[in-house]
């Protein structure tokens, strides 16, 4: 069975003005108009073509294949499924193109505001159970690829249920306070970074979100991000788990990790020690339609690099 | 009391201690050969486990491929073992495993005979000296012959 049946598309050429410097994502700026300028022509050629959609797909599998939005073993993109917090609970929304229960009737600016800006069309605010502060940092024609690549799969019939709020207040008092004081944010690069430490970075911080499981978080569901993905203790993590420390430090991290392992266990789960990733992991792994284990060697090695690059932080979990 | 009523005593009596004491037994007979701390020889067979493919993973780099058969053959034995090694009521808080091991058994039982059935391909494969179908074997094994039951029925386990 192939394991890829779509090569990744060579990102957009990055013009030398809009080159991050010192690998850090930089906030737009004069360089914007030139930027949208240059998008708007390329995307206009490009759009809903079969390269496209298969960057895409591409830039799906780097987000895990959206994994949240898809019950395992049912179908791709129908939602559905379930996540509670200390607000309640909610159920992921079905984003398959069908017009009556996803986003079929959605424009493609609609969808985008609702990843990055977490607002549906009807003004209502998405719960960041959907990181959209973190998906802010992806770069628009990231996005848009990703529209395409959303709208191309099978329509599923089928409403999420309704999301269940216990906290009075939340949405209209709670919510906002908590996104302006706790809320990780990305802010979205021109272009996406396409190779070295800052195309790791970008890979990591926002299109992987990797610090959505792996930044510590406090009793209010703040992330920590001066502790960025020293991991969480057993009741902390997605769905209760405990989240191992990712940063370098040597006894409770993977600094005894090399970049050469870390490429690896991207890609097949397999640790150093013989073990093989389960659990959740595993799963942002195979992905759904496309997963990390899609990214290409050059990615993972970027993200190894990355992950080598940031502060070691000592966080052991038990 | 009278000769026959204690022969019958005796009999009953006797009949009672043998049952008795076969069933104590029987809910030792999982750990015959362990140290009677179940999680704790499974954790020890997991960890050989880990040891069988690394030691794998370093000979197919290696290109040493008829040398992975004797690792792959531990992969297929101590597979066997792990339902034995997951009695009902073994959820101690040292556990890795989730409740779901028993609420889904026959996927659980499934997802080890398929460690099995994977672990004796490769067996084979390397000891033909079928260096393509052993590569190809490689490949994938983690994810399909260790994550499969990873993904479901484990929960992270400690720093490694």
């Amino acid at each position: 069975m192939p394991r890829r049946e779509m090569r990744p598309v060579p990102d957009l050429p990055t013009p030398g003005i809009l080159r991050p410097r010192g690998g850090r994502i930089r906030r737009r700026g004069a360089s914007a108009a030139v930027a949208v300028l240059v998008l708007a022509m390329v995307s206009a050629a490009g759009a809903q073509s079969p390269e496209q959609i298969a960057r895409g797909k591409y830039i799906f599998g780097a987000a895990a294949g959206c994994g949240c939005h898809t019950v395992p073993k049912q179908a791709l993109n129908a939602g559905g499924r379930k996540y509670d917090g200390p607000f309640g609970t909610v159920y992921a929304s079905n984003i398959t193109p069908d017009p009556t229960t996803g986003i079929g009737k959605w424009t493609d600016e609609q969808i985008i505001t609702a990843t990055r800006a977490g607002r549906r069309p009807n003004g209502e605010r998405l719960i960041p159970v959907h990181p959209y502060t973190v998906f802010n940092g992806m770069a628009e024609q990231d996005l848009k690829d990703v529209v395409a690549y959303l709208r191309s799969v099978p329509p599923v019939n089928k409403a999420a249920p309704a999301k269940k709020i216990t906290v009075p207040l939340f949405e209209s008092v709670f919510l906002p306070a908590w996104l302006a004081t706790f809320a990780p944010r990305e802010l979205p690069p021109a272009a996406a970074p396409t190779s070295g430490v800052a195309r790791g970075e970008y890979l990591s911080r926002a299109v992987g979100h990797c610090g959505e499981c792996h930044t510590p978080r406090t009793m209010t569901m703040a992330v920590d991000s001066s502790r960025f993905l020293a991991g969480n203790q057993k009741g902390k993590g997605p769905e209760g788990s405990a989240v191992p420390n990712i940063t370098p430090d040597r006894d409770t991290g993977i600094g005894n990790w090399s970049e050469e392992q870390i490429t690896d266990y991207l890609e097949t789960g397999n640790k150093p020690d013989g073990d093989v990733a389960g659990g959740l992991m595993m799963e942002v792994i195979q992905g759904t339609s496309a997963g990390y284990k899609d990214l290409t060697k050059a990615d993972r090695q970027a993200i190894a690099k990355y992950l080598k690059s940031i502060p070691p932080v000592r966080n052991q979990i038990e | 009391m009278n000769g026959r009523l204690s022969l019958t005593a005796s009999v009953i009596v006797t009949a009672s201690l043998v049952v008795g004491i076969g069933a104590g037994c029987a809910g030792k007979s999982m750990s015959k050969t362990g140290s009677g701390d179940v999680v704790a020889d499974r954790q020890r067979v997991m960890k050989l486990q880990g040891a069988s493919w690394g030691d794998i993973q370093a000979k197919a780099k290696a290109g040493n491929i008829e040398a992975i058969a004797v690792n792959a053959e531990t992969l297929a034995l101590t597979a066997q073992q792990i339902p034995a090694l997951f009695p009902e009521g073994s959820l101690t808080d040292k556990s890795k495993a989730k409740p779901e091991v028993w609420q889904k058994w026959s996927e659980f039982e499934a997802a080890a005979k398929n460690l099995q059935t994977q672990a004796e391909k490769l067996r084979d494969a390397a000891r033909a000296k079928n260096e393509q179908a052993t590569q190809d074997i490689v490949k994938d094994f983690g994810r399909t012959a260790c994550g499969a039951c990873h993904t479901p029925f484990r929960q992270p386990p400690p720093r490694s």
